[in-house]
């Protein structure tokens, strides 16, 4: 009886030291949300954001001169390539592809875009010697089977999904969640900002695994290229002839 | 009693078994790396009579890349003077800089290169990946002419570029060497090898951002000087 007691805790030992290695981080591992991600018709869940009338005002104004402009809306940018601020890529179309470590995590478009948070338990830099970025700066940790990420040091300038804008006082919550058997990532992104909106403004999107084998296509913008200014303007309509 | 003796030595072996069967550890590449003054190791490469002729041509290139913001590509993508992000798991390794004007690297374990028929040629390739060993190897083609095309030493990548790079730690993981060899028979008359070896950078280090603003007509002339042409 005795043996078979000490055998079962020499066994219990050996399969921890196994465990060790493998087993017991498969335990307490977080999911893997590595891997090729991709938006569809049906993955926005986007509401109106309840953005400050002043702002909305600022807003409409700046649009409607775009819009008298030869370049329209936003024609500047694409014209010149300049790359286009968070959150304007998670909401398109081609896939990001998300690659996890215990130490990090990025997040990379097709394009120029690519995001890194720090899993590492720091925190965000001060204020005063943060350098803002176009992703600003972004930090992770893991809440049960949900990646929290917090970004702040934004640029500013870039559209909300919603309604209202980044700005540099922007602070930008995200929740990681796998659903459907890890075949769905569903981000949950709460905007706060109360030079922009009048309470925070929180909406998801459910991207959908794309299948193994999927690799990353390269997306380019040649400002120089005669062809890209045109690819903005609007051509000219053929007359509706009954 | 001799019996579940021997029963209990089959199942701790039967443990171990188990634990032998974990695939082998590889190592890990995550990180910051940087390069420093003395990271470089590059021979004059033999370059066909073509490729020596088109120094100037490589050197206007890549000027215009730069004015332009064009997605810079390998090699320069590995010869940043900022830290190099380096990021793995089982799928893949990736590799991302501060560069505005650069595409996430991606280095594929379980897939082939596609068929380059169908494949649209890109500054950075197609890359995929094998360990042999400690070292990682790389094996990239796929290559456009855009973007930053000179290549250390000397001489351009070009569509019929296959570049093989082997990641190797050194020093405890404190170094990372990375050996490049480049064949193109449109370039250099026989493979050109080189070797960088960066260095891990401090914890903390954060990826910072390089934008590229190509509608500053002070930088473009800058950039575009009569020595380019």
């Amino acid at each position: 009886m005795r043996l078979t007691v000490a055998m079962a805790s020499v066994l219990l030992a050996c399969s921890g030291a196994i465990s060790d290695g493998v087993g017991a981080q498969q335990a307490s591992a977080p999911p893997d949300i590595s891997g090729f991600w991709e938006l569809r018709y049906n993955s926005r869940h986007v509401t109106p954001a309840s953005v400050k009338p002043e702002v909305a005002a600022q807003i409409k104004q700046e649009q409607a001169e775009a819009r008298k402009s030869v370049l329209g809306a936003i024609g500047y940018d694409s014209i010149w390539c300049l790359k286009k601020e968070y959150p304007f890529f998670m909401g398109s179309s081609p896939p990001i592809d998300i690659v996890q470590t215990p130490e990090a995590v990025v997040v990379m478009s097709e394009g120029s875009n690519k995001r890194h948070f720090y899993m590492d338990g720091r925190g965000h830099p001060d204020p005063a010697l943060l350098q803002r970025t176009t992703t600003g700066h972004a930090i992770g940790r893991w809440e049960g089977d949900t990646l929290v990420v917090d970004t702040v040091g934004l640029r500013g300038g870039e559209n909300v999904n919603g309604g209202g804008r980044t700005t540099e006082t922007t602070h930008l919550v995200e929740r990681f969640r796998l659903l459907a058997n890890g075949e769905q990532l569903q981000v949950t992104f709460t905007w706060d900002d109360p030079a922009v909106f009048l309470k925070p403004h929180t909406y998801d999107f459910v991207y959908y695994r794309d299948p193994p084998g999927t690799y990353a296509f390269e997306g380019s913008c040649d400002a120089s290229d005669p062809a890209n200014r045109q690819s903005t303007v609007e051509p000219k309509q053929a007359g509706n002839k009954k | 009693m001799k019996g579940r003796a021997i029963a209990f030595a089959s199942l701790v072996l039967a443990a171990a078994g188990v634990q032998a069967q974990q695939p082998p550890a590889v190592p890990n590449f995550t990180g910051f790396w940087e390069l420093r003054f003395d990271s470089k190791s590059v021979p004059v490469p033999t370059l066909t009579r073509e490729a020596a002729a088109s120094s100037t041509e490589i050197r206007r290139h890549d000027a215009n890349a730069i004015r332009w913001c064009h997605m810079v590509g390998l090699p320069a993508i590995m010869d940043n003077w900022g830290p190099i992000d380096i990021v793995q798991n089982r799928a893949e390794v990736a590799i991302i800089t501060d560069l505005i004007p650069s595409v996430a690297r991606h280095i594929y374990f379980n897939q082939p290169h596609p068929d380059m028929n169908i494949f649209d040629p890109t500054p950075n390739g197609h890359s995929i990946g094998r360990w042999e060993g400690d070292t990682l190897v790389v094996d990239t083609i796929g290559f456009s002419d855009r973007g930053i095309i000179s290549i250390p030493g000397g001489g351009r990548r070009t569509p019929k570029s296959h570049l093989t790079e082997r990641f190797r730690l050194l020093q405890g993981g404190n170094r990372l060497s990375v050996v490049s060899t480049w064949e193109d028979a449109t370039t250099f008359g026989k493979p050109h090898t080189y070797e960088f070896i960066y260095v891990r950078a401090p914890k903390g280090t954060e990826l910072r951002e390089a934008y590229c603003p190509t509608d500053d007509e002070e930088r473009a002339k800058f950039l575009l000087a009569p020595w380019h042409r």
